[in-house]
């Protein structure tokens, strides 16, 4: 019997006739990741402005009268979640991997596109419940992204009254589309490849979102199961997490709870999420190396090992949050050997990462800056975690700016290098014009020396002892002048790097309308979503017949061949295409 | 904690054993076509989409679990656990959703065996009986705030009402694929093989989510049963 791909037994295709159909109510996974992206990218632009907010009150204490105690941590909170959920897992789930699984698999769109389109509708719903928070009464809340109770819902934290409940409302929201994207990613990849996509052939990149997606699965539950338990907390004043409390001489009704549980929950989903961020990273990367550097990926099995290895252990290393909570110090070793060991695929990966480029024809563009640029500093941040990992060296930074060097390195800088990365890579694909070189070379080299002139300085200040969250210093015997003046000039890199962001939204405009129209495969690239017949691709994305794939997806500077490079659909030789037939 | 690290391994041995067939492959080797599975077995996407997400909900049942067994160990709090005395209505619910996942059984079986007509009213019983399970659960509810030993500001009726609602919402969302699916097979035209194909596939995916969430409720019922 004729083999029949899957993509091509449903013929309803939902083809778009109107305008709304084709740019808002769109089921076309290309039109839903643009949606996400523009959304995140947004939302970020939100989050980028609180952070500078905290700078200007950290650099310059006693100047800036409207930064109060109170809104400096309602902008800590905010800038924390942003960032970690709506911006970076949003874009690189939502976005990049609405746009890259169906066409990366062959693929003419994702299993169940109107699921696909309402998970992108609900995320909306629950960014605009977030920002919803700036506008009730006492303002968002500001208990710190990681929302510890009791605090979080007792006065004298900022927002205890609506903030936090729309904050829980939010992610509650938040889980739902994830689950509902997440279920399209995950059986796509399973049921929708191509003929001759088998996993083993399938790039980097659909392995990291393939994989992430899957911890999402399975660790956002827990950060439902934790804000259910807190609204019922703040709302009808049940003790899951509220121990008796006494406020003003007075006991407050709740008694028996155990805030720890909160941080074992929130915990839980909270190391696999980090990860969520960092392996689709991987995964780009991995690609973008790899095309740029003419060279197939060194030890792609030992990647994709390295990825589910990281997966699964992601899960049972979470209370190295926790070492500083006051739990059994046996607890605090079982969870520092673990984390350990979880840096051993990790550094596998960067090894191949660096062998990768060894000896090949490496091309300088601009993506491949940004890849290279993520290898620094992720590299950077991963020792520092090294150190973070080990309890007894943990006890005397946590809390410091040692720990903010340390994740904004890993998931602040490198994955962020990597959307940079892609999105330059992509952007030819996506809008079928050339991203301006001149403009973004500038945004490269201010956002990668920048983001070193921010960080690198945190480490010093974390080890000298200077505690996170503080809205300001005052004068004391531990912080000397110069720790003062540190933040002084992290303060003005950061709104250097923050300026050079805007160089980035100038370059995509500027592009999108004069840029130089692009071939349809500019880097010479062997994945299949270079080798569509149209670019931008068209709804239904290959034409009358799927691909037919025939190799792996990395041939590149094969010996012996004539291009530098082979597509994954072409066929080896004397063979014609079955897709043809 | 510990069954969330029970969660965690099982979770990565699954992962480890459906991907451990591939990653044998060396991809740059060989050329040409290979059979994917897709060729060999087959295989429909809603029947996957819906298994990764009995895994999700299965992922939160197991975790408000396993916060509820640190509740009970009285992890980090001083307070000892004061056990809840379950409402006997607790037993006769769940004869009902015993009921219903058969009910909905037969349905299939019948369905299956394209006997329509024969199936339907199978179906419908199954709804209706769920929607009985669910006012069931609301009585309990009641039942153990005004007669039952603790008050309900105590942790275990907080738990007991949560772990009971979070099921039966599951089961509440459950029944609008139900009825929607209900009208369409008294509705289909018997010569419309497509549209039968699919309401056979709906009914299989239905079966398989009231079965695996009578499954969580014995699981749910058990642990309240013996703390």
């Amino acid at each position: 019997m004729a083999y029949v791909a899957i993509a091509d037994r449903d013929h309803h295709l939902h083809d778009p006739t109107t305008w709304i159909e084709k740019y808002v109510w769109s089921q076309d996974h290309k039109v839903i990741a643009i949606q996400y992206g523009s959304v995140a990218i947004g939302v970020g632009l939100v989050a980028l402005v609180l952070s500078l907010l905290m700078r200007l009150q950290i650099g310059f204490p006693d100047t800036f009268s409207f930064i109060t105690p109170y809104n400096y941590y309602q902008f800590v909170t905010m800038h924390g979640m942003i960032m970690v959920i709506y911006l970076l897992t949003a874009l690189f789930l939502g976005g990049f991997g609405n746009y890259l699984i169906p066409l990366m698999c062959g693929a003419r769109d994702m299993v169940f596109p109107y699921m696909n389109m309402l998970s992108f509708w609900v995320y909306l719903v629950s960014v605009i419940v977030l920002l919803a928070s700036f506008f009730v009464p006492g303002g968002p809340t500001g208990g710190g992204w990681t929302l510890y109770p009791p605090q979080t819902v007792l006065e004298g934290t900022p927002g205890h009254d609506y903030g936090i409940l729309l904050m829980l409302l939010s992610l509650a929201i938040f889980i739902v589309a994830f689950t509902m994207g997440g279920l399209n990613y995950v059986t796509t990849v399973l049921q929708a490849r191509c003929r001759g996509m088998t996993l083993m052939r399938m790039p980097l990149s659909v392995w990291g979102i393939f994989v992430a997606t899957i911890l999402g699965l399975l660790a956002f539950p827990a950060l439902l199961v934790a804000a259910i338990m807190m609204i019922l907390d703040r709302t009808i004043g049940t003790s899951f997490f509220m121990p008796a409390l006494l406020s003003l001489g007075e006991l407050n009704g709740t008694s028996g709870g155990s805030p720890i549980l909160f941080q074992h929950l929130f915990w839980f989903f909270g190391h696999p999420e980090v990860y969520i961020v960092a392996l689709p990273a991987f995964g780009i990367v991995s690609d973008l190396l790899s095309t740029h550097a003419r060279k197939n990926i060194f030890g792609y099995r030992m990647m994709v090992w390295a990825i589910v290895a990281i997966g699964a252990l992601s899960f049972i290393v979470w209370a190295h949050h926790m070492y500083v909570s006051g739990m059994n110090p046996y607890f605090g070793f079982f969870f520092a050997t673990t984390t350990l060991i979880i840096a051993i695929p990790t550094a596998i990966k960067v090894y191949n990462w660096v062998l990768t480029l060894w000896r090949g024809d490496i091309q300088l563009n601009i993506p491949n800056l940004f890849a290279i640029g993520f290898i620094f500093t992720f590299v950077h941040g991963g020792l520092t975690g090294l150190f973070l990992g080990n309890v007894t060296v943990d006890l005397p930074l946590s809390d410091t700016y040692f720990v903010i060097g340390h994740f904004h390195m890993v998931m602040g800088v490198s994955p962020v290098m990597v959307l940079f990365g892609a999105i330059y890579h992509w952007f030819p694909k996506i809008t079928g014009k050339m991203p301006n070189e001149l403009l973004g070379r500038f945004h490269f080299w201010m956002t990668f020396l920048g983001t070193y002139a921010i960080y690198l300085p945190m480490h010093y200040i974390g080890i000298l002892g200077m505690p996170r969250r503080y809205y300001a210093y005052g004068s004391t015997d531990f912080i000397p002048s110069s720790a003062h003046e540190i933040n002084q000039a992290i303060t003005i890199a950061a709104i250097v790097v923050a300026t050079a962001q805007v160089i980035f939204l100038i370059n995509v405009f500027y592009s999108l309308r004069k840029g130089k129209q692009a071939p349809d495969n500019p880097w010479g690239a062997t994945t299949l979503e270079w080798q569509t017949p149209q670019t931008p691709p068209v709804h239904g994305n290959w034409g009358p017949k799927l691909p037919v794939v025939y190799r792996w997806a990395y041939d590149y500077s094969v010996p012996g061949e004539p291009k530098d490079f082979i597509p994954q659909n072409e066929p080896p030789k004397g063979h014609h295409s079955l897709a043809s037939s | 904690m510990l069954s969330a690290l029970l969660i965690a391994m099982l979770t990565a041995i699954t992962v480890w054993w459906l991907l451990i067939q591939r990653l044998k492959d060396k991809p740059w080797m060989k050329q040409g076509v290979l059979p994917t599975r897709q060729e060999t077995v087959t295989s429909s996407a809603p029947k996957v989409g819906l298994w990764v997400f009995l895994a999700v909900v299965s992922s939160l049942f197991g975790l408000f679990a396993s916060a509820y067994m640190m509740r009970v160990a009285g992890h980090g709090g001083l307070a000892i656990w004061q056990p809840l005395d379950e409402p006997n209505i607790l037993w006769l619910n769940t004869l009902v959703l015993v009921l219903a996942s058969g009910s909905m059984q037969v349905a299939r079986n019948r369905i299956d065996a394209d006997d329509f007509r024969g199936g339907r009213s199978y179906f419908l019983a199954a709804g209706l009986l769920t929607v009985v399970f669910i006012a069931g659960q609301m009585l309990a509810w009641q039942q153990a705030r005004s007669s039952g030993n603790l008050g309900p500001g105590s942790p275990a009726y907080a738990f007991f009402v949560l772990l009971t609602a979070v099921h039966g919402l599951h089961l509440f969302g459950g029944l609008f694929v139900l009825t929607r699916t209900t009208a369409r097979i008294f509705r289909v035209d018997a010569n419309n093989v497509v549209a039968r194909s699919r309401i056979r596939t709906s009914v299989q995916l239905c079966t398989t989510y009231w079965h695996w969430l009578l499954l969580i409720w014995l699981g749910v019922f058990a642990l309240l049963l013996s703390t």
